[in-house]
């Protein structure tokens, strides 16, 4: 059986991952949630926050001040975008906003692949301090970002929780209409939380960009575990997107110990398995009929 | 709309026979007589293609769900002909039938999960399945699929006296009838009581349960023949292309029958020719140019959504259905007016 180094270097690394798949699968459940749109073009802004660590790395020499340009760009490009295509269609079905949002991802990529070409590029890991952990030496850059996504995660309950723009958020997810009969300019609520959809996005992505090579293609590759992760925890739920994340994480990573293929292949079928006890997902709410 | 038969007058039923085959007939004397001007892979791709995008039109369309996870089923089909071509048999129409049954296997294994599901998360989970098959093609089944390199079976695929489908010149004739075949049978859906239940399920499931319909039925048929029809494609390609890999099933590529259906026109009979050949002719032209395709795919999907969704045919029909009956005083208003509402 699997001995105890390798149990805990695989905790660790399913931690860090399923970090990773929880900063980028919030966008997608805060939007859903408040907004009721599915904005696959948060995958697009993780892209842009991983190419923009890795071009200002090279450039600075830093990569924590990369990922500080990458997540600035995620969000001036969500906002533009959110001022430019997604105002319009609010008002439309959820599949006209998955159409449109799947032609910016692709036209996204088409525009990384434009400025960047294809070439799979490598980004310095900012730092190899390892740390010893239960007798088991551990990378303190997983450590860092578990701890980030717990702190992010801690920033958006104390926004939806502490603050009046939060609860404004809270109210809206429950029922717009009420929210703008209270005077609350929705249109306004909107952008803020697209906005901060893609800035977590591309925090995603610029963490997850020293961890793998950073490609045009980038976007679409974890697009599967994205999708599986906001369908294990039910679409709109921020807690149960965490949980899943954290579940497909330890999923990937332990499985990988055991066969390698398969630990691809498993979070697919317990999602599977989740959409046949419970069509919503674990935390998914039963609001939205089709 | 009347379908012939229905009449104890020949000469009616002739006349309603001739108005329901018009259309399907015109629209394939117009592709044939591309294959004069244009070159023959255009033609056969725009025809493969077409048949592709029907099932992901008539899902869109028609039941209202919306289907990234169209190459999943296309690769069933691929992978069903790929498989039987290159370890067992060299008859390319049995491998065709082997494609088309493992992409109903496939379809109705995954449809009783599948449409139950709202239609948000039958599209997330549709695209996750296209992702899972393209890792279980590429990675998990590489001892088989042979990974990223394909299965290569060209020379293996048998002649045959009466239609060779080695051959691209008779592979075309094979592709038409097919094709002529295909959308009969959707017309005949589209004008049938399942056809009508299709559409009801889509715009008040509520009151389809109330008249004595099973909401569930309806979509799982639609489902898996839809599928199925998916599935037809993709044997045809890899009967066409002589190999398969598993770039037919990469996320990537999952866009593309959706913007065809758009671009032609959802829900439309003809949408789906209308947006290949567009489609196709303008991936020519343009990966000529700039070699960038994506680029101009997904700004051409958010434009045409935002300028009103209708697409090539959706907005044409009405016209020339106009101009048509205007011509002919409305004795046979078949060519527009017969297609899809």
């Amino acid at each position: 059986m699997m001995d105890a180094q390798l149990l805990v270097s695989g905790v660790i690394f399913g931690l860090s991952i399923g970090s990773i798949f929880f900063l980028m699968t919030i966008g997608l459940s805060l939007c859903f949630g408040l907004m009721r749109i599915i904005s696959l073009d948060q995958l697009l802004y993780y892209s842009i926050g991983a190419y923009l660590t890795y071009a200002v790395s090279v450039a600075a020499g830093s990569v924590w001040l990369g990922m500080l340009a990458g997540v600035a760009v995620a969000g001036l490009a969500s906002l533009a975008v959110e001022r430019l295509v997604f105002r319009r269609i609010y008002e439309r079905e959820l599949t006209f906003s998955m159409i449109t949002s799947f032609g910016i991802l692709i036209g996204g990529v088409g525009v990384i692949k434009f400025f960047c070409g294809v070439v799979p590029r490598p980004v310095a890991i900012p730092t190899l301090a390892q740390v010893g952990i239960a007798g088991t030496d551990v990378p303190v850059y997983r450590l860092i970002v578990i701890g980030i996504a717990g702190l992010v995660y801690a920033g958006i309950w104390l926004f939806l929780n502490r603050t009046i723009i939060g609860k404004a958020i809270r109210a809206g997810i429950e029922n717009v209409e009420h929210v703008e009969g209270l005077g609350i300019n929705v249109s306004r609520l909107f952008t803020i939380t697209f906005v901060i959809a893609g800035t977590l996005s591309g925090l995603a992505g610029g963490l997850h960009a020293p961890l793998i090579m950073v490609e045009p293609q980038m976007g679409l590759e974890v697009l599967a575990f994205a999708f599986m992760v906001v369908i294990i925890g039910g679409l709109g739920s921020i807690k149960g997107t965490l949980v899943s994340a954290f579940i497909v994480g330890q999923v990937v990573s332990l499985g990988s110990l055991i066969y390698a293929p398969l630990a691809q292949m498993a979070p697919f079928a317990i999602m599977l398995l989740i959409l046949l006890i419970k069509p919503t997902g674990l935390y998914g709410s039963a609001l939205l009929k089709r | 709309m009347c379908v012939s038969g229905i009449s104890s007058d020949t000469g009616v039923s002739m006349v309603n026979a001739l108005r329901w085959w018009w259309g399907i007939l015109l629209a394939f004397s117009l592709l044939a007589a591309a294959r004069l001007v244009a070159p023959l892979p255009f033609v056969i791709e725009v025809i493969i293609f077409s048949i592709y995008t029907m099932g992901c039109n008539f899902l869109l369309g028609r039941v209202g769900f919306i289907s990234f996870g169209q190459p999943a089923y296309l690769a069933a089909g691929a992978y069903g002909t790929a498989f039987y071509l290159f370890y067992f048999g060299t008859d390319p129409y049995v491998g065709i039938l082997v494609g088309v049954l493992s992409g109903l296997a496939v379809s109705a294994i995954v449809g009783p999960l599948f449409v139950r599901l709202r239609s948000d998360y039958f599209a997330l989970v549709n695209l996750a399945l296209a992702g899972i098959i393209y890792y279980l093609m590429q990675k998990v089944l590489a001892g088989i699929t042979k990974g990223d390199n394909g299965l290569w079976f060209l020379t293996r695929i048998a002649s045959n006296p009466v239609l060779d489908l080695g051959k691209p010149g008779q592979f075309f004739i094979f592709a038409m009838l097919v094709a002529v075949a295909v959308w009969a049978l959707y017309k005949y859906l589209d004008d049938s009581i399942f056809g009508a239940c299709c559409l009801a399920t889509k715009l008040n499931e509520d009151k389809l349960e109330f008249i004595g319909y099973s909401n569930y039925r309806v979509r799982l048929l639609a489902f898996v023949v839809a599928n199925t029809t998916t599935a037809l494609a993709g044997a045809m390609y890899a009967v066409y292309l002589g190999f398969v890999s598993p770039e037919i099933t990469s996320p990537h590529r999952a866009p593309d029958p959706v913007v065809v259906t758009i671009l032609g026109g959802t829900g439309t009979l003809y949408g789906p020719i209308v947006g290949a050949v567009a489609y196709t002719g303008m991936k020519d032209a343009i990966s000529k140019v700039i070699g960038n395709w994506e680029l101009f795919i997904g700004f051409l999907l958010v434009f045409i959504m935002l300028a009103g969704e209708k697409g090539i045919w959706g907005s044409l029909a009405p016209r020339l259905e106009k101009l048509f009956s205007w011509r002919k005083a409305g004795t046979a208003g078949g060519d527009g007016g017969e297609a899809r509402r």
